[in-house]
């Protein structure tokens, strides 16, 4: 490292600190295109992203306390069934008590009600799939990740471990090439169309995604059959529904820029 | 006067008509359920351009189904199940149900698609409700209903194909899942859905 890079580097951990706590910066996505994992043969191999603004951590369990703090109705006693399980904020102590979970902490156990709740409140949206996962294949030091082999071996460390009893803290994860943080090694996180991995060209049977995606020859549909990390992206986000709350499932919000 | 006939002569000619179900005058009956699908605060347009919320269509049990009217392979089939349905139920069981077509085609579904698509499909108003959304609001109702959903590179939507029995309440009671199934399972759902409603005592 080139002694400007690491007063650059040391100036960026310095704000982020000082930030910390506070609101999580957003840092800038620039446009780019995604290339989806996995299409039917009518469906687009390309789809055009705009440059947006992203979180550059997860939403922690400090900012949602506060959040329901000012929004009871989505206190853990006050949540309708409807809009999130009956695991809905069950690692913390009481409704506006975290108890052993830590502040700083990535929040989870949290419907997507309650994310895109969270994310409206803040004037935000949650990211979409599409823009999610070109953040998340930016690698450390170049925008292509797949060309990373470092950054592909750490993210493909994560999928092979277990998580951690104890979630880490969010933001403390390495910065990608855009200053993102924790897209691999966290968490997993909601999009705003979660619900949109699906299936094949028309769809006529609801099984139709699994079969295509993870059976046998049907992963020949996917673009990158070395991409483990996306396949499992994929599946889990088409097993959830929009009331689900998971432990190791959390969110961050986004803007247009 | 030429444009107040021309003004009146529509009106005139939908006041003959019956409204569907989703704009008729709405019974209140106090804070939905916890499981209530009438939770949402989501506005909706119906074919008959009248803005309303799904508790609209509270009281009576809904068969609902996502499509979109450009739909060229899976939606044909299922509205023609949908019809299929209608048709096996008992008289006394049919005048208890509504059916709920919801559009995930926010760009090129306006209501007055939805009137071709209706007139198109011979869906009668008496018992047939037809809706568009904001994107946002049909990704929310596709959530809850399990729904998933993607616009394909030619304007198609790939979609689950997806039945689901609302109860009065507008709570999920039976959902049935995939094309050409076997109705008597839905048709058994619905009749005892029905009969869960409470009817008013016949006077001695």
């Amino acid at each position: 490292m080139t002694f400007r890079r690491a007063l650059a580097f040391v100036a960026t951990v310095l704000v982020l600190s000082a930030a910390r706590g506070v609101e999580p910066a957003m840092v800038a996505i620039p446009a780019t295109i995604y290339r989806p994992l996995f299409r039917g043969e009518k469906d687009a191999k390309e789809v055009a992203v705009a440059a947006f603004q992203l979180d550059v951590r997860p939403v922690t369990n400090g900012e949602f306390l506060a959040f329901v703090r000012e929004h009871p109705k989505w206190q853990r006693a006050e949540v309708k069934r409807l809009f999130a399980d009956e695991r809905y904020l069950t690692h913390w102590a009481g409704d506006l008590d975290l108890g052993d979970a830590r502040a700083e902490q990535p929040v989870t156990n949290v419907s997507w009600f309650a994310a895109k709740a969270f994310a409206t409140a803040r004037g935000q949206r949650l990211p979409t799939t599409a823009e999610w996962e070109v953040a998340a294949g930016a690698g450390f030091t170049i925008a292509d990740g797949a060309k990373e082999p470092e950054f592909q071996q750490a993210v493909a460390l994560w999928h092979g471990t277990p998580s951690p009893a104890a979630l880490p803290e969010a933001g403390a994860g390495r910065a990608n090439i855009f200053g993102v943080r924790d897209l691999h090694g966290l968490v997993w996180e909601w999009t705003s169309d979660f619900n949109s991995a699906l299936v094949t060209g028309d769809a006529r049977g609801d099984t139709g995604l699994e079969r295509q995606l993870f059976c046998g020859a049907g992963s020949l549909g996917a673009n990158d059959r070395g991409n483990f990390p996306a396949f499992m992206r994929f599946g889990f986000r088409s097993s959830l529904r929009a009331g689900y709350t998971v432990h190791n499932l959390g969110f961050r919000c986004a803007k247009n820029p | 006067m030429k444009t107040l006939l021309a003004l009146l002569l529509p009106i005139a000619l939908l006041a003959a008509e019956p409204l569907p179900p989703c704009c008729r005058p709405a019974l209140a009956m106090g804070q939905p359920t916890d499981q209530s699908l009438y939770l949402l605060d989501s506005k909706w347009t119906s074919d008959v351009g009248r803005e309303i919320k799904l508790g609209a269509l509270r009281g009576r049990p809904q068969i609902v189904a996502l499509f979109f009217t450009q739909c060229e392979y899976a939606c044909p089939i299922l509205v023609s199940e949908l019809k299929t349905i209608e048709s096996k139920l008992p008289p006394e069981v049919l005048g208890q149900v509504d059916f709920l077509l919801v559009s995930i085609d926010s760009k090129r579904d306006t209501p007055a698609e939805l009137t071709t698509f209706r007139a198109k499909r011979q869906l009668t108003r008496e018992r047939w409700t037809l809706l568009r959304g904001e994107p946002d609001d049909v990704r929310e109702l596709a959530a809850l209903l399990g729904v998933n959903y993607a616009e394909d590179a030619r304007g198609q939507f790939a979609h689950t194909n997806l039945i689901t029995l609302l109860n009065a309440e507008g709570e999920i009671a039976f959902q049935h899942t995939g094309l050409k199934q076997d109705p008597a399972l839905l048709l058994a759902a619905i009749e005892k859905t029905t009969q869960a409603i409470p009817r008013p005592e016949p006077r001695p």
